[in-house]
């Protein structure tokens, strides 16, 4: 029963939990809140991929046997590789597994199979109108990504101010140095950086505070394609794909950077070998408050584990008595997506976690020191997430109002009776979900108000968040399994007041390769915690931080809805491992870089 | 003939108003079940046939044709046929209106799917023509919770409980009702009644944890953590009989699985003989019902299920593994090596598998190739802490003593809860042939930590006569060796008293000893 169903709210009422038949829906002041537009903007988000010049399609390699990873990518990142100001894009691609013939597929592929990178040449016109463009450069900068990939992460490894990809994959992850020359250079090997594998999650992180980004790639299941297992449909007993379950989980990988263009894989030594699952979602933040980055990775059909820095090289896995190991009743849930954000302005990092269909995504509530409740169903998320399977997701304030929402994007990972009764072999889609704020602790499930894309049924995979236009409000690139991707521009958030920062680091260390350019302005200093300081109302605070949501990459720049308040800003910055500085008279409705050393 | 309506999926049909009559039933279509196991197709078109036939009947009675089609809806239910299920069963609940079961499944179908405001309005349909029917109460007031609303929830909780005082659902309601207002105390207080009302249900533990974890009793959530598991609490009747309707050799997998968590395993076998019976070609329920045998003490006739397990797919690792460890058991070190090679000749990652080989060669002698076994369960799964022990004893057993004492060392700081490593280190550091190696000291302070944090065992004790031996403290080695004695002679082991006399007498001698394990003595885990 994946059709859609009539949505009900019973605010109100405290015993009589029955339905009320569409036509006579109550409105509450809840669902007038919710349901509150700027005039004139009928659609929140729309999808201007496809006019934008963003023509990817993904390939999953399907044939009809059911491959396990078939359902798993993709991942996209949304990074500015050519420092021009604004965001690129790039798409993780599949391909036919095993020995398996083009022709073999349900529907084979147009032209060659490449994951791909999109240059972003946006026109901001004097009216403050934009033209988004976007130009398939993948043959020019080099990026050439072997067999099925999975995801991405991005981050300044090597602190030359040009920011790097890493490409995770079924069998062996890819590391693409960024020469700052529009060019990239896959240094995999040299590096020490190729994970082999299934991976699927990653993230830049300086875990030890040294100033150069280490690297934490997540593992999903040892597989092959020649010990596919095949596996049936519970009741019907056909062939279906398979949990994650299965399969034997792989150990997550920890690689410190030795500041010389290389890493050591560090696992063990950090205490992170013992433990781990099936790994989809990687999220870093301070989560105990204590000023070093943790891990937090959320692994499908097993705990969750929650690494927490102990200031010396290792970890400590806290989730389990953290309480945000499992769900709300210590049920290991298929958890995909995540993302941490100070959702109720208490200044910690809480988690948001996207699972199963019938499970209910989970909503991990910080109370600072590291220590977490599940509160998903107070908070009015569960009931509306349970027909769902979430897999991208991030805290960001849509409409700016100040308060973080949440978009999940959604797409099942195995068929009904009724589909494979029917011979469907990919009968996954469901819509996305957008989840606003009501400043209360709580949220109003909107997608009905978001716009017709949110409502399309796909099989959605990556999200990306990040303002690709550049006007102020955040967009969110879409990739789809086995579909085009999506490139979702927000139509309201620019509409409020917004202050956007950049936050780089001082100029960057001397390179360890010469004749290779740089760019002056240091790298994003993902980690580093940027505090809105208003006139009224607590402090806003948000993370730079590109990782989080599901095999994707964000925006690194901090962009803070401010609502109606107009005026300038004061802004706290907290770097990772070194004194905290502010800046005052920082202009909103445009975006400022932020130097290291250069505040207060 | 009666009349139809097609039922319009997912639109603004209104889902819970009466039918009242024949004329305006939603029409119940089978879907194309070509595809389903055949046991399957034959229960769902024989289930149809009947109903056809009531509903031609223009004698039958309005009631009789609402359990038909209840019956039908239960049954298309069970095989994940949600539309038609749907259909049925508001038939059922129009034409029988005083029958509770079918708005109660209704009910149920919709929380399945996460529509819980539908759900919760058929569970409130049943509770108006049966306002004490507990388990209903149960699932309106768990539909309540998960739409967030605790307050709404309580009372029904509450009045469950005042029907039902030993009502395990209603505790545990209850204490999630409390966690979700962050009463811990009062949600203590019910999750330990649930807990003590039914033990075997692993699931109150996490929510136990964390209620004791809000009251700042951090012991006692550890404790809970630790015990925590999956099995849920027991089911309805109405929700065990759907449970087990479907007969499919998959449903009774399924159900065998439920009853083998629970430790039931007579209850299981009895599911998987029909599931074998059902589909005599497939190997998983073979293997299935092989465990549930020797969990039941039939090793006989686990031994032969698991042979006709990989008789019918000659790569099924899990049963190839499961005959390894029979035959290990048995002493039979040869065909349990050659099991579990073919276990991980299928499944390279197959850790269990690859531990049972490796303990198997080295049991049989084999420690080189131990060796190289153990080393690839590491490279798999870094936290096999068996391995790891498997490892330092094959090292041991090789006279590498040196090795082994950095193996060990190296694995307590891994694995600092894990005793078995703080043993095998006493043992080594205090009496290791080789000097490099022994450690009086170090090992008087692991075994003398160890006493606070095991059981006293024969091992443990004499453990503590060789680290006392090697410190020089021969009254005291001759003592413990002495208690160790007795302990082995109370238990009729009289093999253990001799090895233990022989060591006596060495401390009594004023010698230490400088054989940590003999050579027919097991280094186990």
């Amino acid at each position: 029963m994946v059709a859609a169903l009539p949505r009900v709210y019973l605010r109100g009422l405290v015993l009589a939990l029955g339905v009320a038949s569409c036509s006579d829906r109550p409105v509450s002041d809840a669902a007038a809140h919710e349901n509150t537009a700027p005039a004139g903007v009928e659609e929140w988000f729309t999808d201007r991929a496809s006019e934008a010049g963003l023509d990817f399609v993904h390939f999953n390699g399907m044939s009809g046997r059911f491959y396990f990873p078939e359902a798993i990518p993709p991942g996209v990142a949304l990074l500015d590789y050519d420092g021009d100001g604004d965001l690129d894009v790039f798409v993780a691609q599949g391909q036919m597994l095993g020995q398996q013939a083009r022709s073999e597929a349900l529907h084979p592929p147009q032209g060659p199979l490449k994951s791909r990178l999109y240059r972003n040449d946006l026109d901001v016109h004097v009216n403050r109108t934009r033209t988004l463009r976007f130009t398939d450069v993948t043959g020019a900068t080099g990026i050439v990504v072997h067999g099925y990939a999975m995801g991405a992460a991005t981050g300044d490894y090597d602190n030359d101010g040009c920011v790097d990809l890493y490409v995770t994959n079924l069998e062996r992850s890819q590391l693409f140095r960024n020469d700052c020359d529009g060019t990239f250079t896959d240094v995999s090997r040299e590096s020490g950086a190729e994970d082999r594998g299934w991976s699927v999650s990653a993230a830049f992180v300086d875990y030890d505070r040294d100033g150069w980004l280490d690297l934490f790639v997540g593992h999903y299941v040892y597989y092959t394609v020649e010990g596919d297992k095949p596996c049936l449909h519970s009741v019907s007993s056909l062939r279906d794909y398979c949990p994650p379950s299965v399969y034997r989980a792989q150990p997550d990988h920890l690689y410190h950077n030795n500041r010389d263009g290389t890493f050591t894989d560090v696992t063990t030594a950090a205490g992170m070998g013992r433990e781990f699952g099936p790994a989809l979602g990687v999220s870093t933040a301070d989560f105990n408050g204590d000023g070093w980055i943790d891990i937090y990775v959320a692994n499908d059909g097993q705990p969750n584990q929650l690494w927490i820095n102990r200031r010396d090289g290792m970890f400590t896995n806290t989730a389990l008595v953290a309480g945000a190991a499992l769900g709300a009743v210590g049920e290991a849930k298929g958890s995909m997506g995540v993302d941490a954000g100070d959702f109720d302005h208490d200044g910690d990092e809480d988690l948001f976690i996207t699972e199963i269909a019938s499970e209910g995504h989970d909503l991990y509530v910080n109370d600072g020191t590291g220590v977490f409740e599940e509160r998903a169903a107070r908070a009015r998320i569960r009931l509306p997430s349970l027909p769902y399977t979430g897999f991208g997701t991030a805290w960001f304030d849509f409409d700016n109002d100040g308060w973080l929402d949440i978009l999940t994007v959604n797409g099942a990972v195995g068929h009904t009776a009724e589909a494979l009764t029917r011979n469907e072999m990919f009968s996954l889609q469901q819509p996305k979900q957008l989840f606003r704020s009501l400043g209360n602790g709580q949220f109003a499930d909107v997608t009905e108000h978001a716009g017709a894309v949110l409502k399309h049924p796909e099989v959605s995979r990556g999200a990306a968040f990040g303002d690709v236009d550049n006007d102020g409000d955040t967009d969110v690139v879409v990739a789809n399994n086995s579909g085009p991707i999506r490139l979702l521009i927000n139509n309201v958030g620019s509409g409020r007041h917004w202050v956007g920062v950049r936050v780089v680091g001082r100029h960057p260390r001397p390179s360890t390769r010469s004749g290779r350019p740089e760019r002056a302005e240091g790298r994003d200093i993902v980690g580093a915690r940027v505090g809105i300081v208003r006139a009224t109302g607590p402090t806003l605070w948000r993370r730079a931080r590109a990782d989080g949501s599901y095999a994707s990459a964000n925006d690194p720049r901090v962009l803070v809805g401010l609502g109606d308040t107009a005026g300038i800003v004061k802004v706290r910055v907290e770097w990772p491992g070194g004194t905290p500085e502010e800046w005052s008279d920082v202009p909103v409705d445009r975006y400022t870089t932020l130097k290291e050393g250069e505040g207060r | 003939m009666v009349g139809v309506v097609a039922l319009s999926a997912g639109g603004c049909t209104s889902r819970n108003e009466p039918i009242g009559d024949r004329q305006t039933l939603h029409m119940v279509a089978l879907p194309d079940l070509s595809r389903l196991e055949e046991s399957v197709q034959v229960q769902l078109r024989e289930r149809h046939a009947a109903l056809d036939a009531k509903r031609a009947d223009p004698s039958t009675p309005t009631t009789d044709l609402g359990t038909e089609y209840g019956e039908m809806g239960k049954l298309l239910m069970a095989a994940e046929f949600d539309d038609p299920a749907e259909a049925s069963l508001l038939n059922a609940q129009a034409l029988a209106p005083g029958d509770m079961r079918w708005p109660y499944y209704l009910g149920h179908l919709y929380s399945t799917n996460g529509d819980i405001p539908n759900a919760a309005a058929a569970f409130e349909r049943v509770l108006r023509s049966a306002p004490d029917d507990v388990p209903t109460m149960v699932r309106l007031a768990e539909a309540a919770l998960d739409q967030g609303r605790p307050d709404a929830a309580e009372p029904l909780f509450t009045k469950a409980l005042s029907l039902q005082p030993r009502s395990v659902a209603a505790h545990y309601g209850l204490g999630r009702t409390a966690l979700a207002t962050q009463d811990y105390r009062r949600a203590a207080q019910h999750l330990d009644q649930a807990l003590a009302l039914d033990s075997t249900a692993s699931i109150i533990h996490y929510s136990l944890a964390m209620a004791y974890r809000g009251l700042g009793d951090h012991r006692r959530a550890a404790s809970h953590l630790q015990q925590r598991g999956t099995l849920q609490i027991q089911p309805d009747p109405l929700r065990k009989a759907l449970d087990e309707l479907l007969h499919s050799a998959l449903n009774y997998e399924r159900n065998a699985d439920v009853a083998g968590n629970r430790g039931e395993w007579p209850a299981a076998a009895e599911y998987l003989r029909k599931a074998v019976a059902l589909a005599p070609t497939r190997a998983s329920p073979r293997h299935k019902l092989g465990t549930a045998l020797f969990y039941m003490g039939d090793r006989r006739g686990a031994f032969d299920e698991f042979h006709e397990a990989v008789r019918l797919s000659p790569t099924f690792a899990a049963a190839h593994y499961a005959l390894g460890v029979l035959h290990e058991e048995a002493g039979e070190h040869q065909q349990a090596i050659r099991s579990f090679s073919a276990a991980v000749g299928s499944d390279p990652v197959h850790v269990d598998a690859r531990l049972g080989l490796a303990d198997a060669l080295r049991r049989s002698g084999r420690l080189d190739a131990s060796l190289s076994e153990y080393e690839r369960i590491l490279k798999i799964d870094p936290g096999a802490s068996k391995a790891r022990f498997g490892y330092a004893a094959a090292l041991i057993r090789l006279n590498r003593h040196q090795e082994a004492g950095d193996r060990v060392a190296e694995a307590m700081d891994l694995h600092p809860n894990e005793l078995s490593f703080a043993r095998m280190a006493a043992r080594l550091f205090a009496a290791s042939p080789d000097n490099r190696v022994r450690d009086g000291r170090r090992a008087l302070a692991i075994a003398e930590a160890l006493l606070g944090r095991q059981p006293r065992t024969i091992d443990l004790v004499e453990t503590m006569a060789m680290a006392s031996a090697e410190m020089g403290q021969y009254g005291a080695a001759v003592t413990w060796q002495r208690e160790a004695i007795e302990a082995a002679g109370r238990i009729g082991r009289r093999d253990v008293v001799e090895r233990l006399t022989d060591n006596l007498e060495q401390y009594q001698a004023g010698r230490p000893c400088r054989t940590p394990w003999r050579a027919d003595e097991p280094i186990e885990f």
